[in-house]
């Protein structure tokens, strides 16, 4: 199972699991499925001076192992997640609460995605094409 | 940005000047000293301890060692055969850090020896003398010698003896030794058991006590360090045998070289592995340290184009065994599901007989390993209960196995190989284009993503004949997927004990081998890689004149270390704000470029802007291309 699938089935059950942690709901709980209300300065500096997120995922969250950005995942799923991170790659962060996640999810959902389409990018095109030309050549 | 101006490379100060002012300088403090023992002296009570005092001729015979003059003249010395021996095993190079407990050697090297066959490369450290001569080995096919000093020297080598006993890799050490030391000084140069200090991680060591017996004994460490599976090897080598003088008309005969063939596999054995993966639906290869020379690249070519089975070279591979944009380069995709797994020199088959058992299906292993014994160190893994276990090299036996795999299939074979070979093919072609798609993330980031750097390098070196002389161990996957290693040399693999300190030294050893082919050697090290004894292989490199461009893959830290600190504060519930502490390289942050100019090398930095990484690789390259080594400094994301 690759990673994607392995998430998302993870993520399904610890949704409902996330809703039970022994905290205060956080904004971003309380309007579950709509705009979470996160800090989002605050997130920065809990994804780069608390947690030191950015030694694995990149000072703009989406160079590193896995990519942050675009942030596809629903709070919830983010939270249970990081709180309890089924992989052994990930460490798991039990003591940060739902409104410190939800902080850091806000700030990663500000972060711009940087990634131009390929069709800008003659260099990748270029890696790209000589690589299907050398995978058919044999 | 900087750049090195001509008149940095100018000395200020004459150097006849230089030497006399020194000079004085050492007489006037000579002087003083000598006046303060005096006075000290004078001052000493008219009652004298019970032990005499030692006087100055004692402290000088017990500091100084002895002085040559009034020595017998040593028309024909031991070392003089030593070298001989030396040549006899065809070494270009010899990495020497300068020690008295191989003056002899030393000697011999530069005056019988002429200094070729092999040359001396000076090295600032033995580990990158130790490192220069793995990485040598692995780019060149041959080992190259490191000459070492009595226990310090070979203390500072252990650490790159070790990580060449880890990756399979012959290394030639020698380590000269005072057998009966006469000062304070080389008395801790000396040991009862040399060679016990590196034992656990040699493949062999010895001492040879006469010249009569050195050159078999050296024959035999040459030879069992190049018998699979290969390791360094050590000759321990005594001052007194060097400067013994060798009788007029005494002959010491050098054997013929005679290196045995390497084990393949049993035939039966190797016939039902045959059997096995004819009657596969869904094989998977999966090499370790396989291709010792370029013949086992063109075989395990060869293998998996018959079976149309994907490759499946790892995360950490030690030794680039596949080319890397081949169709069947992959592990199939994520709905491919082996039936049977084929290891080849793969050490650690955990992973593969879990998979495979957990369907039903085979693992066969062909590996060398099982003919190690194992010393100390646990890298010979664990014991694995694959399937069908073959005690013999793989690269070795692959001709036997593709003859046997040709001779059972039957004549429609091809037919659904076709078929399968285009299933991988498809599902390798939607990684790939994933992984492209993956690379544009962060593309204009500040500092500069992984996958741009390689990118900007790979554009550059399309016309050349590259060689990536580093591992990609701190690069993930980057270099494989956008650089095309379609050759044995393309890449050099990584250190194999997953130690810190051999990329750059070893990228110089790597770029010393290509250099005879005129190929485009570059290392894309890790600053923390670079910090050990990275600054003076770069010496090495200039003084040498070794063309290499060594790219600093900076990001300032220990950034796979934050993370283990981050996990365990975690699991203990203290908080993660202080997990940086012992992890991070800034504050101040080396300046790498100025570190590289001030031992000689051409070098820009640090960079951290994409836009300026393209020219500035442009001039690097242009220096390289020219027949020097040049640093850049590139500032870059943690991963």
């Amino acid at each position: 199972m690759n990673m994607r699938k392995l998430l998302r089935s993870l993520l399904a059950p610890c949704v409902a699991a996330s809703l039970l942690v022994a905290v205060a709901p956080s904004p971003a709980q309380q309007n579950a499925g709509a705009t979470p209300v996160g800090d989002a300065e605050r997130g920065r500096q809990l994804f780069s001076d608390t947690y030191n997120c950015y030694a694995c995922h990149g000072f703009d969250a989406q160079t590193g192992e896995r990519r942050l950005v675009p942030m596809n995942y629903p709070v919830e799923g983010f939270v249970t997640f990081v709180q309890h991170s089924p992989l052994p790659q990930m460490p798991s962060f039990p003591d940060a609460s739902a409104q410190t996640l939800a902080d850091i999810w806000t700030y990663l959902k500000t972060i711009p995605v940087d990634a131009p389409p390929l069709k800008d990018l003659p260099l990748l095109q270029d890696v790209l094409a000589r690589k299907n030309q050398a995978a058919s050549a044999r | 940005m900087a750049k090195r101006s001509d008149s940095d490379a100018t000395p200020s100060v004459d150097r006849r000047k230089f030497l006399t002012g020194a000079a004085a300088s050492a007489a006037g403090a000579a002087s003083t000293l000598v006046s303060g023992v005096a006075e000290a002296q004078q001052a000493a009570p008219s009652a004298r301890p019970a032990v005499a005092r030692p006087t100055d001729a004692d402290a000088r015979k017990d500091f100084v060692p002895p002085e040559p003059r009034g020595a017998p003249f040593i028309d024909h010395p031991g070392s003089d055969h030593m070298v001989d021996v030396f040549k006899a095993f065809d070494f270009d190079y010899v990495a020497v850090n300068p020690g008295s407990a191989f003056e002899g050697i030393h000697e011999s090297l530069i005056n019988h020896g002429g200094n070729r066959k092999p040359e001396i490369i000076t090295v600032m450290h033995e580990e990158a003398g130790a490192a220069m001569a793995h990485g040598y080995a692995k780019a060149a096919g041959k080992p190259m010698m490191t000459l070492m000093h009595g226990t310090v020297g070979l203390l500072h080598a252990s650490m790159g003896l070790f990580q060449a006993w880890c990756d399979r890799v012959p290394v030639f050490g020698v380590v000269g030794t005072p057998r009966i030391p006469t000062s304070v000084i080389n008395r801790p140069h000396s040991a009862q058991d040399m060679g016990a200090l590196v034992r656990d991680f040699m493949k062999m060591d010895d001492e040879p006590t006469r010249l009569d017996v050195f050159a078999s004994i050296a024959m035999r460490a040459y030879t069992i360090g190049r018998t699979p599976p290969m390791g360094p090897t050590l000759l321990v080598v005594d001052t007194e045998l060097q400067e013994a003088a060798i009788p007029n008309g005494m002959s010491l005969p050098i054997p013929k070289l005679t290196l045995p063939s390497v084990p393949q596999g049993e035939t039966g054995a190797v016939r039902e592995a045959a059997q096995w993966l004819v009657g596969a639906e869904r094989p998977l290869i999966r090499p370790g340290k396989l291709a010792r020379t370029p013949a086992g690249w063109d075989l395990l070519l060869q293998l998996a184009e018959l079976l149309q089975a994907p490759v499946d070279v790892g995360t950490y591979g030690s030794w680039q065994d596949f080319p890397s944009w081949h169709a069947l380069y992959g592990s199939g995709g994520a709905d491919y599901k082996p039936d049977v797994i084929l290891g080849l020199e793969l050490n650690d088959m955990v992973p593969s007989v879990r998979q495979t058992h957990a369907t039903g299906g085979k693992t066969i292993s062909i590996c060398a390993e099982y003919l190690s014994q194992g010393h100390n160190i646990h890298d010979y893994g664990n014991y694995t209960d694959v399937d069908l276990a073959i005690a013999a090299d793989a690269e070795a036996t692959l001709p036997s196995l593709i003859e046997e795999i040709r001779r059972q299939s039957p004549r429609d074979a091809s037919r659904g190989r076709t078929a399968r070979g285009a299933a991988i093919a498809a599902a390798h072609k939607t990684i790939r284009e994933r992984e492209i798609d993956d690379a544009r993330y962060g593309w204009n980031s500040n500092p500069i993503s992984v996958p741009r750097m390689v990118s900007e390098l790979g554009r550059q070196i399309q016309k050349d004949d590259w060689a990536i002389v580093s591992g990609h161990q701190f690069t993930g996957q980057w270099q494989r997927r956008l650089l095309n290693h379609d050759k044995h040399y393309r890449y050099n693999g990584d250190c194999g004990g997953f130690g810190i300190g051999y990329d750059t030294p070893a990228s110089v050893g790597g770029a010393l081998a290509h250099k005879a082919h005129g190929r485009l050697p570059i290392g894309i090290v890790g600053d923390g890689d670079f910090n050990f004894v990275g600054p003076g292989a770069l010496w090495t490199a200039a003084h040498h004149k070794i063309p290499l461009l060594l790219i600093i893959h900076n990001n300032r830290a220990y950034h796979a270390e934050v993370m283990l600190v981050q996990r365990t504060a975690a699991r203990r519930g203290r908080g993660n704000d202080k997990v940086d502490i012992g992890n991070v390289i800034r504050d101040p942050a080396p300046d790498y470029a100025k570190i590289a100019q001030g031992y000689g090398v051409y070098a820009e930095g640090p960079i951290s802007d994409p836009n300026a990484l393209a020219p500035a690789l442009e001039r690097a390259l242009a220096r390289v291309r020219a027949g020097e080594p040049a640093l850049l400094d590139v500032v870059s994301q943690p991963r």
